[in-house]
């Protein structure tokens, strides 16, 4: 049963069509990830998803039901365009973040303390929050999210603006939830952050959904069939090899021949008596996937 | 977590933020400090010319026709009242009237033998004035009244304190102490009495009807204050949330209706704290008012007394939903005041019909008023305090069941409005597209 599963999601802004008929579903225990370039629909499909706004058409199930106002207290939300209250103090405002998610105030301060210093920044739990840098603010919203231990978590854009070091500890985070059985669904423009963190991603574009699945899948079904050689001396003048391209220190990339396997081509090689150190099936980047998708169905955001 | 908790913990944050900030404080312990000031810089010149009052004022008499037989300097209604007059009110049991007289001494009279002396006397300040009693006063009752040149408009320049002199030692001996009682003080008290359109004789009068229009002026005062100043804080937040993008982080754990219950709650919450304590100080520093609106029979309206704080609770969830609903359209503070200021004016309708109504309280036109949500607290409070047995149970109770489904509504219409207010950023949604997002 999928924890989340998006149904027909059509809505529109005016006479523009922001989601399209739009569904998917994301399994319990995974980072599952929204891709789209900007104006895709993305962050509309995620303030459906938390009843901030109505689709048109279509339906959210969440815990194998039409999502109901009490599943949204198993939900966190980390929204794309940050806010605290600038003139309260961290714990306050994480206090009254907390107690949203129905954890009584007292829990919600402990648990509060607790995850600043699993951001390293206890120092600022009674700092107001315009004394906070961008970094150090954007870190407390995501505490203030997670601090609920949400079954479901659902992150715009969660590293945007954060250093390499931060941005690790996210991660970390993140991957901590995953072994915990906790659901992440995080939209990124960063392909290398989907093929590192998630399991299985969507790429929404002009409201609609043009890609989906895990994220090896993907890569596969996207890629061209190509793999990497390294071999010692030249390469055999074979008919499989004939388009290989050099590349440097006696590495070379081969395109196979559709719907030839890989595996027979290493076998011809080896037949051929080639010396091969090492051969390797070659998958597109996302980052190649995203541009290829997006390139082909037209770039030009509709919102 | 139940709607109710929701509601409870945005209602908690917004009184515990708001009861903490500044402006707040300022307001609720400034205000009456402000007053205090206030009063004092008013009250200032008026204790000093009361402490200069207070002090014994010197008059001249010349008598050349022994009118007053003053033998050395007198005071009106002092322990030099005639001794047989004295006498005679006391044998009379007329104690009260000799203690009043004498309370009022300040006023002294110094004799002199001609107009010249007390005219030197005057030139050299040592007396405010003189009088001299021509030798036919008894035929004609004519004074001659000397001042300095100098006119000073408050003063009477001792012409009071000299005509009870005058009457001391005129009534001295020739009538008895009772009479003479009556002479000098003709009116000791008054009871005042009213009486009712329908021809019943009550007790109070005069203060009763003071206390029967200032309890419903009052609650449209401070119901109008409140709902301004709290109005001011509820849009503040409203825009600050909307300016520091906190509003997606609010709607993606509570409902709107739960946000503007829970703010309209903690924000009401925080000015009826700020009413309660000005109300609370004024009770404090009026403390002494109490004995004598006792002592005066003052009837005090209960039936409006004992229907204000629901009729204050339940317009104020009136107009302050309403005032959200359409003030979160505004993208910042200033926007946001001009789009409520129509509620705010509304709200103050009632106080500006003030006069009509309490000409007729139960006239067509209050009657009607009774059952329209934006003025029925007001009116029902104004009906039940001029006169409650005219204002039917019925009346009262149907107006405060329509008020609260008007409440109801406002929240519900208050809450579409928050909404889609909160949630537009960019320019103002035109009035189609905000009907077809109400309908979502």
């Amino acid at each position: 049963m999928p924890i989340v599963a998006f149904e027909r999601l059509t809505k529109s802004y005016g006479q523009t069509p922001a989601l399209q008929g739009v569904s998917f579903d994301v399994e319990q225990g995974e980072i599952f990830g929204l891709l789209g370039p900007n104006g895709a629909g993305k962050s509309t499909l995620m303030r459906i998803l938390m009843d901030i706004i109505r689709p048109d058409e279509g339906r959210v199930l969440t815990f194998g039901h039409p999502r109901t106002r009490d599943d949204l207290d198993r939900l966190g939300y980390l929204p794309e365009e940050r806010g605290l209250y600038t003139k309260l103090t961290v714990i306050d405002v994480m206090t009254y973040f907390g107690a949203l998610k129905g954890l009584t105030r007292a829990d919600a301060r402990r648990r509060a303390v607790e995850w600043l210093e699993k951001i390293d920044l206890p120092q600022v739990v009674s700092w107001r929050i315009d004394r906070l840098s961008k970094g150090m603010s954007q870190k407390v919203q995501i505490a203030a999210t997670l601090m609920s231990e949400p079954e479901v978590c659902i992150m715009d854009e969660p590293t945007t603006g954060l250093d390499p070091v931060n941005v690790r500890l996210v991660y970390d985070l993140l991957i901590e939830r995953r072994k915990a059985g906790r659901t992440t669904m995080l939209s990124t423009h960063q392909m290398s952050q989907a093929e590192v963190l998630c399991d299985r991603v969507a790429l929404i574009h002009r409201g609609r959904l043009m890609v989906y699945g895990g994220v090896d899948d993907v890569r596969r079904r996207h890629s061209r069939p190509e793999v990497r050689v390294r071999v010692r001396g030249a390469l055999p003048a074979i008919p499989e090899t004939a388009n290989a391209v050099q590349g440097a220190g006696g590495e070379w990339r081969i395109p196979t021949e559709a719907g030839g396997e890989p595996a027979d081509l290493l076998r011809s090689l080896i037949a051929a008596g080639t010396d091969v150190h090492s051969f390797e099936p070659l998958l597109a980047p996302m980052e190649d996937v995203f541009l290829r998708v997006v390139t082909e169905a037209g770039y030009e955001p509709l919102a | 977590m139940s709607r109710w908790r929701r509601t409870k913990t945005v209602a908690t944050f917004e009184f515990l933020t708001t009861v903490k900030r500044r402006g707040y404080l300022i307001a609720t312990f400034g205000m009456p400090i402000f007053i205090g000031l206030y009063a004092a810089v008013l009250g200032l010149p008026a204790y000093f010319m009361a402490k200069q009052a207070s002090k014994p004022s010197i008059y001249g008499v010349v008598d050349p026709g022994g009118v007053l037989r003053l033998k050395e300097e007198a005071a009106a209604g002092s322990d030099q009242i005639p001794e047989e007059l004295r006498r005679a009110l006391e044998t009379s049991g007329q104690q009260d009237t000799v203690a009043r007289i004498l309370g009022n001494t300040r006023s002294r009279f110094r004799p002199y033998a001609s107009e010249s002396e007390a005219r030197s006397a005057l030139v050299a300040q040592t007396i405010k004035g003189y009088f001299v009693l021509p030798p036919d006063y008894l035929q004609k009752g004519g004074v001659e009244a000397y001042g300095p040149d100098a006119g000073r408009l408050s003063n009477d320049g001792g012409r009071g304190a000299f005509e009870n002199l005058l009457r001391q030692h005129l009534l001295a001996g020739r009538v008895d102490g009772t009479i003479a009682a009556r002479i000098l003080d003709p009116v000791s008290g008054t009871h005042r009495l009213a009486v009712t359109p329908k021809g019943e004789v009550v007790d109070g009068g005069g203060a009763s009807t003071a206390v029967h229009i200032i309890l419903p002026v009052a609650f449209m005062i401070l119901f109008l204050l409140s709902v301004l100043m709290t109005s001011g804080f509820l849009l503040q937040g409203t825009a600050t949330e909307k300016e520091n993008k906190v509003v997606d982080v609010l709607l993606a754990s509570a409902n709107p209706d739960e946000v503007l219950s829970g703010k309209l709650l903690g924000l009401g919450a925080a000015g009826l704290l700020q009413v309660i304590l000005w109300l609370s100080l004024l009770m404090v520093g009026g403390i002494g008012i109490l004995p004598l609106l006792l002592s005066a029979h003052v009837e005090v309206p209960w039936t409006a007394a004992l229907l204000a704080l629901p009729l204050f609770i339940a317009s104020f969830l009136f107009f302050g939903s309403l005032m959200m609903g359409s003030g979160s359209f505004g993208s910042n503070m200033r926007e946001a005041q001009q789009l409520a200021m129509v509620w705010s004016l509304t709200a103050a309708l009632p106080l500006m019909m003030t006069g009509p109504l309490i000409q007729d309280p139960h006239g067509v036109v209050a009657r009607v008023l009774t059952w329209v949500p934006i003025t029925s607290a007001a009116v029902v409070m104004l009906r039940a305090s001029m006169d409650a047995a005219a204002l039917a149970w019925w009346e009262a109770a149907g107006a405060f069941a329509v008020l609260v489904a008007s409440t109801w509504l406002a929240i519900r219409i208050g809450a579409r409005l928050f909404r889609i207010g909160l949630l537009n950023s960019g320019a103002r949604p035109s009035f189609k597209e905000i009907i077809r997002q109400a309908r979502l």
